[in-house]
């Protein structure tokens, strides 16, 4: 069943053992408030799913949760509660966040920007890079191949490959992607989506913010509305991909191709 | 009465009363703060609105307070230029010229730099000028010139710190209107659009080369000013506080009171001006010792200033003041901007023949050709990396094709800039957003009228382009609300979600009356009611007979829309044809939609 979430209310219960949960998360720019008391879980080995017309506070979201920025309400990260999210404690704890810009260092070499997704655990000693860079390069081939390569010479698609691929070289519990198909063309999308499925599998949890609304509750397990700051609806992924209101907001009838994206 | 006109008014009935209450010496503290606000306003303009960093600024104070120094003492001037000598004023006239015209010789040649380059350019002129003051023996070497007359103003003669100190901060309050009028303005937009948005004002139209020397300028006559004011005041000059290290501390005060800010200015200049005294009289009391320690606690607190307020201190003291900025309002009734006539429906619009772009052994467009007619919607696909981006740079001439050629309205578009093009009536959008983050909605899409209107820095400064503007705002206003941020219009452009500002270049273009739209991947990020909106938007205008060349990757959005598909990869054209024809066609399902395993 599809529910309209009270705040404070929980969700999410096939959810066993949370990875991320928030409860009454609230980020105000100035006096605007951009989300309010929003609440949302992520399952281990989860893919979750955010939907929501632009504006209504995704990107925000993510932001908060990470630490960029200030936010109110509780945010519980593998267990315990983070008082104040901090960007380079959460990533040190195994988050990591794959921004809508991808933000790459574009004059450094593609290897080069990937390493420094290792940063934090290098850091604290865990020096396994060689090998996890490995296991990265075996997840995107093309990367590979473009090692040496300037980050700001490559296409749209190597680009969000090197984002994700550098967000997991810190071997994340959690993954949070930020559009990660945008401006890419259908078949690298297909391809991105084959990897999230993919990661999910090896064990990562993954919160996902995307554009392609069909696609994106076809890979997912649950899946949230957000509206103008809040929660609007929330359900497993299946029941709202046919919930009458979503189809009729969020994914029209006839998207074909878009439908295809994520098989 | 409004709470910002009241404050202002307070602190102009202030100004007016200071030398009838405070002791010469406060009156002599604001004469200084008021000169050096008028240069560090200069800098307000130069470095925090326009991006360029300039050391030199004393330099221009110098030369103005030389010139009318050796004009007015001179005592055997040649015949020619004797009437200069006779009056203070005259002298003024004589040293901005002179130093427009050197700022003009100067600012063609550093002004192409770019980078720290430019900074470092202007250290160096700066010392030049500096020692040109103290070498040359006719303007009295390192001991200076002395002896200068007082100005003076009908009847009066300016001989005492509380008479020209209504002088100068008249000067300053003119300077600073004209600067703010200036900045609320067309040319002002593009002023604002010289950091961070050079490309996209190019594009728009925007002579940014112009803009950028057209500060310079004005900032340079605002030190020149300040210097003549100086001179009078101090009836006597010598080199010292010409040099490079005044310079930096010009570039302090604006950075510290606010760079990008007119009233930072003034706030800058007297924090420090009185700060300095103050440090000065009391730390060596203090400490017990003799020495320049407020230097040194001056870099200290220059450097907690720099971290705690990146944006100067006027924008803490505006919320001190109760004071809210202004919402600029759409004049409902004011003209409808001329727009051009569209060529008739079908008609050939842009033509690509055999474009050939190489990059060193690098094939990024082979033999491409396409065209887009009137009334007709064109969509560029292809997998990423395909050369789209560099097809879109050769059409807009942004970039020169290797061989072959591109057609606009049948003139050739190689060898227009940017600006010429947009005149012609092409208008793009940019595939990686380009916007001005901290203006709002609705100046940004008004840089797209750039073209529709000519009126120039004088005009607006003297607020002579009102009319102009009030026409240029209602068309930003009936773009914005046509594509769907009407919501949005004074919130800045920042702090719109992606999709949104993708959607306000959109109306930034249409801004421009364009008879071809070039649309780089408008509807990534948009959500299905949005892509829906804009879909709707994009018939309507070609059913008014506007010419479309979209690069898209959402294929549903696509096919339902266009007339036409040309699909590239690897730098080649692959297939062209109608939506249903190219979904079936193998080989771009191969390359590019996928879909057969």
């Amino acid at each position: 069943m599809t529910q309209q979430t009270q705040a404070g209310a929980p969700s999410n219960a096939n959810a066993k053992n949370p990875v991320l949960e928030v409860r009454d998360l609230c980020v105000s720019y100035g006096k605007v408030e951009a989300l309010t008391n929003a609440s949302l879980t992520v399952g281990e080995g989860q893919i979750v799913t955010v939907i929501g017309p632009n504006g209504a506070g995704k990107t925000t979201m993510l932001s908060a949760i990470m630490g960029v920025l200030g936010s109110r309400g509780r945010i519980a990260f593998d267990g315990s509660v983070e008082g104040v999210p901090e960007v380079e404690r959460m990533v040190a704890r195994g988050m990591t966040l794959v921004p809508e810009k991808r933000e790459l260092f574009g004059e450094m070499s593609v290897e080069d920007n990937l390493v420094l997704g290792a940063f934090q655990r290098y850091r604290m000693g865990k020096r396994d890079h060689a090998q996890t860079l490995e296991e990265v390069y075996a997840l995107f081939p093309r990367l590979k191949e473009r090692r040496d390569q300037a980050a700001g010479t490559m296409s749209g698609g190597e680009r969000q490959m090197l984002a994700v691929g550098r967000a997991l070289m810190a071997k994340p519990k959690l993954l949070m992607l930020d559009e990660p198909s945008l401006g890419l063309a259908p078949l690298i999308t297909r391809e991105i989506f084959r990897i999230i499925t993919e990661l999910r599998r090896r064990g990562v949890s993954i919160l996902l913010v995307e554009q392609n609304a069909r696609a994106a509750l076809q890979v997912a397990d649950y899946a949230y509305v957000l509206e103008t700051g809040q929660v609007a609806m929330q359900g497993p992924a299946h029941e709202l991909a046919d919930d009458p209101r979503v189809i009729e907001a969020y994914l029209g009838l006839g998207g074909k191709h878009q439908a295809m994206l994520s098989t | 009465m409004r709470a910002d006109r009241l404050v202002l008014g307070a602190f102009l009935a202030l100004l007016l009363l200071v030398p009838a209450i405070l002791s010469p010496y406060y009156v002599t503290l604001l004469n200084y703060i008021g000169l050096y606000a008028m240069v560090a306003l200069g800098l307000v303009l130069l470095t925090g609105v326009g991006g360029l960093t300039s050391f030199g600024q004393a330099a221009f104070v110098g030369l103005g307070a030389y010139t009318t120094a050796a004009l007015t003492t001179a005592t055997d001037l040649p015949a020619w230029l004797a009437w200069a000598g006779t009056s203070p004023w005259l002298t003024l006239v004589v040293g901005l010229l002179l130093t427009a015209v050197v700022a003009v010789l100067i600012g063609s040649l550093t002004l192409k730099l770019s980078g720290h380059f430019l900074p470092l350019g202007t250290i160096a002129w700066g010392i030049s000028l500096y020692f040109l003051f103290g070498t040359m023996e006719s303007l009295g070497g390192h001991t200076g010139i002395s002896g200068i007359p007082a100005i003076g103003l009908l009847g009066w003669t300016l001989d005492e710190g509380g008479e020209i100190y209504y002088l100068i901060w008249a000067f300053l309050l003119v300077a600073m209107l004209t600067t703010h009028n200036l900045l609320d303005s067309r040319e002002g937009r593009a002023i604002r659009a010289l950091k961070g948005g050079r490309i996209m004002a190019e594009a728009m139209g925007v002579d940014t080369s112009r803009s950028r020397m057209v500060i310079f300028v004005i900032a340079a006559l605002l030190a020149c000013a300040s210097g003549w004011l100086y001179a009078h005041m101090q009836r006597f000059v010598n080199p010292t506080p010409f040099g490079v290290h005044i310079g930096i501390e010009y570039l302090f005060m604006a950075v510290v009171g606010g760079a990008g800010y007119v009233w930072g200015a003034i706030v800058g200049a007297g924090v420090i001006t009185v700060l300095k005294q103050w440090l000065q009289n009391w730390l060596p009391s203090l400490l017990g010792a003799t020495g320049s320690f407020e230097t040194i606690v001056f870099g200290l607190l220059m450097v907690l200033v720099l971290h705690r307020a990146r944006e100067g201190l006027w924008p803490i003291l505006k919320k001190l003041v109760p004071v809210r900025a202004v919402r600029k309002t759409i004049d409902a009734d004011a003209e409808p901007l001329p727009r051009r006539t569209l060529p008739k429906a079908g008609e050939l619009i842009l033509e690509a023949k055999d474009v050939t772009r190489r990059f060193g052994g690098l094939i990024a467009n082979n033999n491409m050709s396409l065209e887009v007619r009137a009334g007709e919607i064109l969509a560029l696909i292809g997998p990423n990396g395909a050369g789209k981006s560099t097809m879109f740079n050769q059409i807009s001439g942004v970039d020169t094709p290797t061989s072959g050629e591109v057609r606009f309205l049948g003139k050739p578009v190689a060898g227009h800039d940017s600006r010429e093009i947009a005149r012609m009536g092409m208008s793009r959008t940019f595939q990686h957003v380009r916007l001005l983050p901290t203006m709002s909605v609705l100046e940004n899409v008004a840089i797209g009228a750039h073209l529709r209107s000519d009126k120039g820095v004088l005009s607006s400064a003297w607020r002579l382009d009102r009319a102009e503007e009030a026409r240029i705002l209602k068309e930003a206003a009936r773009q914005i609300e046509r594509v769907g941020l009407a919501e949005h219009m004074y919130e800045e452009a920042g702090s719109l979600a992606l999709g949104q500002q993708r959607i306000l270049e959109i109306a930034r273009a249409l801004c421009a009356d364009p008879c071809l739209l070039l649309l780089d991947e408008p509807a990534a990020g948009l959500r299905l009611k949005e892509k829906e909106a804009l879909g709707e938007l994009l018939r309507k205008l070609r059913s008014e007979g506007m010419a479309t060349l979209i690069v898209e990757h959402d294929m549903d959005f696509v096919m339902s829309l266009v007339d036409r598909v040309v699909v590239m990869e690897f730098g080649q054209k692959i297939a062209e044809g109608l939506p249903d024809e190219i979904q079936q066609n193998p080989a771009v399902l191969e390359a590019y939609l996928g879909g057969v395993e």
